[in-house]
């Protein structure tokens, strides 16, 4: 989730309150402080809300929160004669773009630090790393419109990237350039390649993948050209608005872009409108809650908000992008009425408690084991064929097995218990003798079209007299108590000695095995004792 | 009173002789001193015998002490020399050497053997009859040679003590050294207490009892705070202990325990709960994908369009959905479930009529790498309620009364984030060991665009907490590792009633 660095005197600045109380209040706007530091802060806020990626977004916020400033920002949107022209090339390849001019910025080095910021978080959050949407901010002062995006033959434009004092082509950016290498996936298997041009050809700006050195922001910067290019529009229309309006915070004047061949023109920061019926808000939240209340809820969020005769009449910011349905409005509501002035209540929701037959069937298995003198053991469910398999003497078999490992040792999901059990003697070779221990957990099994969770019961009792006898006698009792009767059948299982192994047989099934474990195996779990062993598949005893 | 052989014995001794000490008591009885150490710790609780400690004061020669003997006193050089005629006391220093005529000297006026008269040293009669070996001082060092002495034993053998403070003042010719010493002394009870005459023994055996001829033996006592040899009895997992304690606390609130499957669709595992298909969590390097099997099937037709509607366009609920091209490749897509909402969901797909209480614990996989505070898996307590008429405050209701069972005194709320829940929140427990709020995971009310589909009725609240963190807490680890990796000592030592 996004980390986003506040520097706690400019916060001060734009909420206009000391920052003890903005981060006092912060846990209940949703957010986690993750650190804090003398002059910093870094705040965790989650990724349905990129209008909170930014100082300026947290003091907008933060002003409505503590009531210094409430209901909708408005930001007045002037014409500008800027014009973007759009290429049909583009539709393959990435076929959304919006763009603002923002004029009158005075910028500071930490203004600057918080724009890249906030570009990174959207780039992230909304961006899904670029993929989605991509942003380019350009000093405007370098270039001149009409600007004109388009696709184009990777090796016959060539400009300076950032970070770069040569020209590269397209393709050599995607090879050579640090961004392109780690971007250029986006864009690859595409035959042309999108760039941003002004009047003069000078190119702004090869999206998603890096801007020209040409038109880099810096504190002499004053007018600002904003483009957004992605494979969603409502995204990118979301991330322009957010940065838009977090400039116009700083005091920059919007002015929007036209588009030549349609009427349209961006950024649009027209509110969207739903009505709200406090009898639902009141539903749901289980607040005995006024329509007036919730009225100014809703307008410490940040929202429009009125009484009207369809009921509570809401307009939603051109930021907030994450109101999907009313009850998103309604959440916001609780929000504001604050979850810590929620008197928490249980209802009358009759329900006759019980537990899960597997549950139940675990508990037997526990106490059974505990009271032969055996110790629960828990272990982890992946593994990976070594250990499952050859380890213990046993032909690999098919396994559900991961995709995406995290790492060597984990490939596969365990199809067998024991196998996870001597690694559990393997690492308490030190400590006293005899070493009885079980598990009682699920493996997998792959079925004729899936694979199924199945529970078994398994373990192993090491000493210097653990014997055959031992383990027929653990045997015979698991089955005596669980008063069922089954079969016994020689095993040519590997993991244990020949001539002291079996089999169990339940409805005609081997349903699990037992013996002495073979000093093979023992070996390379470098246990220089005798061992016995069992696993059953237990599950099946209650079918 | 049973005695064993080695009481009595030292207690018949200690009839004869009053008082010893265990060494020489050891050497009486023919037992080793921690014999007679240990049977005198068991007569002495028994009261018949008591055990005291006495300072023993011995005086020991010193260093200068032994130097006199060899060289011999100052004060018999001088009068040696004067009795032959040199009595011209600087003739004197010139011939013995400055310090030990002047030594000489003061014993010399001190004992009033001689006088100094203009430079010379002229002898009283007592000083022309002296004899060093007829003093004190000099007997005494003598018998401090041989051996260290008790004060009785020197008096005895002296005019008077003098001596002892003339030596000690000669730069420690002499010193006194102290020893503790333990004495073993009879009682008036050990004095009278009958010594039984029958057979003792240590062991019953089944002969004895069957006969009743225990009766004419005597039964030795055990030493009840001698350690005994360790048993460990086979116990339950301290972690499954705490899975089991919060199993119960849902259980009797009414809950229903349900399970699902470790391997799941993406359908199950996200579709099915709005999770947008480019979410972050549903990539490769968050989520555990399955290669084999590699694709599941996807349920009914109906039911798959619905969900596709919702995604795309936000159904028939007044809701915009998330926009974009939703595809039933994606839907079908293997993972290991990342939620145990997963579980849940499969639930409400077919019991969508109120009332429902229902909860489960189970694992759920994350693609984590392995550290003290992660691990790719960890069990989820999953729970929810479908209601007619519930709401966010009865979600917070349930959330406390499980947090105050599980002994949280300090619960709070703060918004959360998850794309099925709407209002959403994350409970914090405040731990006094640590100081801070710590978050014990997500809960919130199903949004429309989950419950929709499966035409549920009524609003369904529901959480999903972690317990990983809660286990270190309640069981004292630091190390998430520990719980899957266990050390048996630990096992064995962590008492089972504890929770």
């Amino acid at each position: 989730m996004p980390v986003v660095k506040l520097n706690k005197k400019r916060l001060e600045n734009l909420v206009d309150e000391n920052i003890d109380t903005i981060l006092e209040n912060i846990p209940m706007l949703g957010a986690d402080i993750e650190r804090e530091k003398r002059e910093e802060v870094d705040i965790e806020f989650f990724p349905n809300r990129p209008d909170l990626f930014s100082a300026e977004g947290i003091a907008r916020a933060m002003r409505g929160f503590l009531d210094k400033e409430t209901g909708l920002s408005n930001y007045h949107i002037n014409d500008s004669n800027t014009t973007l022209k759009v290429k049909d090339s583009v539709k393959s390849v990435r076929p959304n773009i919006s763009a603002a001019v923002i004029r009158d910025l005075s910028l500071s080095e930490e203004d600057i630090n918080s724009l890249v910021n906030l570009q990174e978080h959207l780039h992230w959050g909304l961006g899904r790393d670029r993929k989605k949407v991509s942003i380019g901010l350009h000093d405007l002062k370098k270039i001149e419109q009409p600007f004109t995006y388009k696709a184009v033959d990777p090796t016959r434009i060539e400009f300076k990237p950032l970070g770069h004092e040569q020209k590269m082509n397209l393709n050599e950016i995607l090879n050579k350039h640090k961004k392109g290498q780690k971007f250029g996936d986006i864009i690859k298997d595409k035959k042309k390649y999108p760039i941003i041009q002004d009047k003069n050809k000078e190119i702004l700006s090869f999206p998603p993948i890096i801007n020209g050195v040409l038109t880099e922001v810096d504190t002499d910067t004053n007018e600002i050209f904003i483009d957004v290019t992605g494979t969603d529009k409502k995204a990118v229309n979301e991330a322009l608005n957010i940065i838009a309006t977090s400039l116009a915070e700083i005091g920059g004047e919007i002015h929007s872009v036209k588009r030549d061949n349609k009427k349209e023109k961006t950024p649009n920061l027209e509110p969207r409108v739903k009505k709200l019926d406090n009898q639902e808000v009141k539903e749901l939240t289980g607040l005995d809650i006024s329509e007036r209340e919730t009225i100014d809820c809703l307008r410490r969020m940040r929202y429009g908000a009125k009484s009207s005769e369809e009921g509570v009449y809401v307009e939603i910011p051109a930021y907030r992008s994450d109101i999907l349905h009313k009850w998103d409005l309604i959440e916001d509501v609780a929000i504001g009425y604050g979850y810590d002035n929620i008197e928490p209540q249980i209802p009358n929701v009759q329900g006759i408690g019980n537990t899960h037959p597997i549950e139940k069937l675990g508990d037997k298995a526990r106490e059974i084991m505990t009271g032969l003198g055996y110790r629960e053991v828990m272990t982890l469910t992946l593994t990976n064929r070594e250990k499952e398999y050859d380890k213990v003497n046993r032909k690999v078999n098919d396994s559900v097995s991961i995709k995406n490992p995290i790492s060597e040792e984990h490939t596969i999901f365990r199809a067998t218990l024991l196998p996870s059990l001597l690694p559990i003697l393997e690492i308490n070779q030190h400590r006293d003798l005899p070493q009885k221990i079980f598990e009682f957990g699920e493996v997998e099994h792959l079925t004729k079209k899936f694979a199924k969770d199945c529970y078994h019961l398994s373990g192993v009792s090491l000493h210097a007299d653990a014997g055959f006898t031992e383990v027929k006698s653990i045997i015979e009792a698991i089955f005596c108590e669980f008063g069922i009767d089954y079969g016994l059948k020689n095993s040519d299982d590997k993991l244990f000695l020949e001539g002291r192994r079996g089999e169990i047989i339940f409805e005609k099934e081997k349903i699990g095995v037992f013996g002495e474990i073979s000093p093979d195996v023992l070996k390379r779990f470098d246990l220089e004792h005798p061992c016995v062993g069992f696993e059953i598949e237990i599950e099946k005893l209650i079918r | 009173m049973a005695l064993r052989t080695h009481e009595i014995e030292v207690l018949k001794k200690l009839r004869e002789i009053k008082k010893a000490t265990p060494k020489k008591l050891a050497k009486k009885t023919n037992y080793s001193k921690e014999g007679v150490l240990a049977a005198s710790q068991s007569l002495s609780e028994k009261g018949l015998v008591n055990v005291s400690e006495e300072i023993e004061k011995k005086y020991v020669i010193q260093e200068e002490g032994k130097k006199l003997i060899k060289k011999g006193f100052p004060e018999q050089k001088v009068l040696k020399e004067v009795k032959k005629g040199n009595k011209n006391i600087s003739k004197l220093q010139t011939k013995l050497g400055k310090e030990k005529v002047s030594i000489g000297i003061g014993w010399i006026k001190r004992k009033n053997l001689g006088e100094i008269k203009t430079g010379k040293i002229e002898l009283t009669d007592k000083g022309k009859e002296f004899d060093i070996e007829q003093t004190d001082q000099y007997r005494l060092l003598n018998l401090l040679e041989q051996k260290p002495r008790k004060p009785e034993e020197i008096k005895n053998k002296l005019k008077n003590i003098e001596a002892i403070k003339e030596l000690k003042n000669r730069n420690n010719a002499i010193d006194v050294i102290e020893n503790k010493k333990r004495f073993l002394e009879i009682t008036k009870k050990g004095k009278n207490t009958k010594l039984g005459q029958k057979e003792r023994i240590t062991e019953l055996t089944s002969k004895d009892i069957r006969t009743g001829r225990w009766k004419k033996k005597e039964l030795i006592d055990y030493d009840i705070n001698v350690s005994a040899k360790k048993k460990f009895p086979g116990k339950k997992h301290p972690y499954q202990k705490l899975l089991d304690e919060m199993r119960e606390i849902f259980q009797n609130m009414g809950f229903k325990e349900i399970k699902g499957n470790s391997v799941e669709s993406s359908f199950w595992n996200f579709d099915a709960l709005f999770q947008p298909q480019d979410h972050p969590a549903r990539e490769m390097q968050d989520t555990f994908y399955i290669s084999e099997p590699n694709k599941a099937e996807l349920p009914t037709s109906e039911l798959v369009n619905k969900i596709k509607n919702i995604h795309e366009k936000g159904g028939e609920v007044e809701s915009e959905g998330w926009g974009g091209a939703w595809s039933e490749e994606k839907a079908k897509k293997v993972v290991l479930r990342t939620h145990t909402t997963a579980t849940t969901i499969r639930y409400l797909s077919e019991n969508n009529k109120p009332p429902e209480k229902v909860f489960s614990i189970d694992r759920a996989y994350r693609r984590e790498t392995i550290d003290a505070t992660h691990l790719p898996q960890f069990y989820q307590l999953e729970g929810i309620v479908l209601g007619e008429e519930v709401s966010f405050n009865n979600l917070l209701g349930y959330l406390s009364t499980f947090y105050e069972k599980m002994g949280f005194e300090e619960i709070r709320f703060r918004p959360g984030y998850f794309p099925y829940t709407e209002p959403s929140v994350e409970p914090e427990v405040y731990v006094e060991e640590l100081g801070e709020w710590v978050e014990l995971g997500g809960a919130g009310i199903f949004r429309k665009e989950v419950t929709a589909p499966f035409d549920v009725e009524g609003k369904v609240l529901a959480w999903g907490l972690g317990i990983g963190r809660l286990a270190m807490l309640k069981l004292g680890l630091n190390d998430l590792r520990e719980l899957f990796q266990s050390d048996i000592d630990w096992l064995r030592r962590f008492p089972s009633c504890q929770l």
